[in-house]
């Protein structure tokens, strides 16, 4: 199939794909038996009449759920995702504070997580069932299987409070000002206005809470590098090569890793999802001003549209992200160019 | 060339005495840094109704009367210099005082308060019920105002204390887009500008907001009043995890940790750097027993609501957590008028034990216990679910525990659903007829408890009706005394516990009080040099 087809094909995916979460999203966020007036309201204005119809009627809760979702959907095909009951502000705009905070951290988390991973990977492989090898599949585990958010507590308390090696919570020190908001991202838009002291900030911030979501992400590269590198090395064509005389340095590098790595690229796309959507806690715990903090919120107060466009953000994020895996995927292995 | 030189020189070292200069400026810049949980939508004060806010416009506005810095024992001029309350305790009456100007420089006018409370009420937002008391409001002159209320309400000065009824500059607000007009709740469009800007006369100036980043505020150059505001600048950094502000506090970034738990504050004893203020919070901890039979099941009996008040170990939750004390009703204690602690209820088992056998339960019973599943200001509400199981299973009730998520187990609370409840309450007035909610015919009683006034001894039902209107402040506390006394024989609750709430500061800030009104006053606030 030509690649343009594919494309079209997969992006037409994406319509009915996000139709389907806002049908979803909308009957769970109605289907919670908790109406958004206590969530709101001080409980002494809920006697006031005139108050409350006056608040159903501004956030269209005295219409039917049905209602709702028409207004809504109507409203969203205008690209209008409505206005944050908490907030006050258009979701959109709260989604364009938020979201690049968000993003800025994961894409630094990703990228550690894989430098750590994929180098813990390919020593654990290479030295495979040596005392090496054990240690990196502990720590692999390590990283798996503890709490993001104990670990962010801990890195926290250790190397900032304790050690003073790291900088705290926050994307920058509390005295430092933004940068002018071009991109969102702090390292970039400091770089891109020439404020050099504030990029160094920005990016001190950023290390402590990369790395401990780093280390979630690299617990689970090493593991996929290990066991794709070691099948990679035992395959025929790796014994051809070392009959041929290659250098071991080629054979691991050149043709065993750049094959061995086509899984991890499949695992980027669910990993850098998993980290826009699921970093709640670590964001809570490094004072991240990020989407995962504005999703929480929003869901305790039982604020729909900020819920529905959070809610769909992220969808598009990790389908969009994956549709990139797959056609990076369309590249990398030449077998699926052929199929 | 020489010439040049010189020139070069002298530009230079002009250049490098700025810089100087600008940097010892920067150094001598008096900075507070204040790590709170932020809880607020807007700071426009005809919008904003709660915590966060209340200390911004507590630094920001002013009210016409206010609470001393201490306490809430009083009620204290603050831009109103005196007032009036006519025979009928309908028209209050208060002058202005002359002296003061809003930050703008503009002279505050009777026609700021019309304007401002007139909005408040017709913005129809969050605080706008404060108003409803209100029935018209009039500027006699240019420093009188005369407010006529709808039927007389001896709690009028408290409610007015609270930032809701701050006098913002009716010219800026007006600039800005806003409106007292009936129809402001739809044509009012000031509350973005007020949300980054304030109107006041206080101390400070609200210069911006990034909502769930940080708040700041500077020096109101203006100030009217005799002490100069300390600091520069005060920064509301929003730190949402108690977790968080400890590091925080504890390397020096923030000067003031507003939300931190009892078990993080002891650890912090020894630190020398930092000071730490335990008060009492301002919330009653109680169980909710509904008196509907269909819904109460057992508990609907006021012979086993009061044996179930008599089964609470009430000195082991002033064990559970230190510092904590044991309410003699729902009237929050700090409020003048509250039981004394030789008036609070003593554990007595045996009575307890003939309570059940009189109503029918001589072997007890077994019941559900609803309650969100939360720690609400550093107490673990499951820790007292299980203290209160404990409890009970001493008088032969058994209970299973039911926690629920916030927002349901909320709903189920204010929609009257749950039978057998625990759940904590807070003034939102701080005088004694918050206690009313309390009573058959409040609110907490009829919509969360279906306890009705059907069934209730006239004489006191005249006497809630007494408390509701009654000005006499001696009369009052008689009154009150009476009804409290009451409840805790016939009473649908079993008020138990008032935890204690813990404030750590960086040693060199001094003027640290919490407020059970505003929690923080920052115009208090200096730092030691």
């Amino acid at each position: 199939m030509p690649i343009y087809r594919y494309i079209i094909r997969r992006l037409l995916f994406i319509i009915p794909l996000l139709l389907g979460i806002t049908v979803v999203s909308f009957v769970i966020a109605n289907a919670v038996p908790a109406d958004p007036i206590n969530a709101n309201l001080p409980q002494n204005a809920l006697n006031d009449e005139e108050l409350v119809a006056a608040f159903r009627a501004k956030w269209g809760l005295d219409k039917s759920p049905f209602e709702q979702y028409l207004v809504y959907m109507g409203n969203l095909l205008q690209g209008d995702m409505g206005v944050s009951i908490k907030t006050n502000n258009p979701v959109v705009e709260d989604i364009r504070q938020f979201l690049p905070a968000t993003m800025e951290l994961a894409t630094y988390s990703i990228v550690v997580g894989l430098i750590m991973g994929i180098g813990f990977g390919v020593i654990s492989a290479i030295w495979r069932n040596s005392i090496i090898d054990y240690f990196v599949r502990f720590f692999a585990l390590i990283g798996v299987s503890f709490p993001v958010f104990l670990l962010a507590l801990i890195a926290l308390t250790v190397f900032h409070g304790e050690l003073g090696w790291a900088a705290g919570p926050g994307r920058l020190s509390i005295l430092t000002r933004d940068p002018p908001g071009i991109t969102g991202w702090f390292t970039i838009d400091a770089l891109l206005t020439g404020q050099f002291e504030t990029f160094q900030d920005a990016f001190s911030h950023l290390i402590l809470p990369s790395i401990v979501l780093g280390s979630y992400v690299s617990g689970i590269i090493a593991r996929i590098t290990r066991s794709s590198l070691l099948e990679q090395l035992g395959s025929d064509y790796i014994r051809t090569a070392r009959s041929k005389g290659l250098y071991e340095t080629s054979i691991i590098f050149k043709h065993g890793l750049s094959n061995a790595l086509i899984p991890v690229v499949t695992m980027i796309g669910l990993l850098y999802g998993n980290l826009l959507a699921g970093a709640v806690l670590t964001e809570s715990i490094f004072n991240w001003p990020g989407i995962g903090r504005y999703a929480f919120r929003a869901s305790t107060s039982q604020d729909f549209p900020a819920i529905m466009g959070v809610s769909m953000l992220i969808a598009f994020i990790y389908v969009m992200v994956n549709f990139l895996v797959d056609l990076l995927y369309f590249f990398l292995d030449p077998r699926i160019r052929a199929s | 060339m020489q010439q040049h030189r010189i020139k070069f020189s002298l530009l230079l070292t002009m250049i490098l005495l700025l810089v100087l200069s600008s940097i010892s400026i920067a150094q001598e810049e008096r900075v507070l840094v204040i790590g709170h949980a932020e809880i607020t939508e807007s700071y426009d004060v005809a919008h904003a109704f709660n915590p966060t806010s209340g200390i911004v416009h507590r630094a920001a506005y002013d009210t016409l009367v206010s609470f001393p810095d201490t306490d809430a024992s009083s009620i204290e001029p603050s831009l109103a210099s005196s007032w009036t309350v006519s025979d009928d305790g309908l028209v209050y009456t208060f002058t202005l005082r002359d002296d003061v100007t809003f930050s703008n420089g503009d002279p505050l006018t009777a026609d700021d308060v019309v304007f401002s409370f007139t909005r408040l009420s017709n913005v129809l937002s969050n605080p706008s019920f404060l108003a409803d008391p209100i029935a018209s409001i009039e500027a006699v002159d240019d420093l009188t105002v005369a407010i006529t209320l709808t039927a007389t309400r001896p709690s009028f000065l408290a409610e007015m204390v609270n930032s809701a009824f701050s006098i913002m500059n009716d010219s800026e607000v007006i600039a800005a887009g806003g409106t007292m007009a009936e129809d402001a709740a739809e044509t009012d469009a000031a509350r973005d500008f007020f949300d980054q800007n304030s109107a006041g006369t206080g101390p400070y100036i609200l210069e911006s907001w990034t909502p769930q980043e940080e708040t700041v505020l500077v020096r109101n150059e203006n100030y009217w009043g005799e002490d100069v505001p300390y600091f520069d600048r005060i920064i509301i950094v929003n730190i949402s995890e108690s977790a968080t502000q400890k590091v925080a506090l504890e390397s020096g970034e923030i000067d003031i940790a507003t939300d931190l738990a009892p078990d993080q504050v002891s650890t912090m004893q020894d630190n020398s750097d930092l000071a730490i203020y335990t008060t009492l919070d301002r919330w009653t901890h109680f169980l909710l027993m509904n008196r509907d039979p269909e819904i109460g099941g057992p508990v609907a009996d006021p012979l086993v609501a009061r044996a179930i008040r008599l089964a609470l170990d009430y000195e082991g939750y002033t064990q559970l957590w230190e510092g904590s004390i044991t309410p003699g009703s729902n009237m929050w204690v700090g409020i003048q008028g509250a039981l004394s602690p030789a008036q609070i209820m003593v554990r007595d088992l045996d009575t307890a034990r003939a309570l059940l056998e009189e109503a029918g339960y001589p072997d007890g019973f077994e019941i559900e216990l609803s309650y969100p599943d939360l720690t609400w200001n550093g107490v673990n509400l499951s820790t007292n679910a299980q203290k209160i199981q404990a409890d009970l299973a001493e008088i032969g009730i058994v209970v299973s525990l039911r926690p629920g998520e916030v927002q349901v187990s909320l709903e189920e609370y204010r929609t009257g659903q749950q039978g057998f409840a625990y759940w904590f309450w807070g003034p939102d007035i701080l005088d004694p007829v918050d206690f009313l909610s309390f009573l058959p015919g409040g609110k907490v009683a009829e919509e969360r408890t279906n306890w009705f006034t059907d069934d209730v001894d006239p004489d006191i039902l005249a006497l809630i009706e007494q408390a509701g209107t009654e000005t006499d402040p001696q009369i009052r506390q008689v009154v009150f005394e009476e009804l409290q006394l009451w409840a805790q024989e016939n009473g649908a609750y079993a008020p138990f516990n008032v935890p204690t709430i813990q404030t750590a500061v960086r040693s060199d800030i001094e003027g640290y009080i919490w407020h059970p009104s505003w929690t923080l006053d920052v115009t208090l606030l200096s730092r030691a040099e």
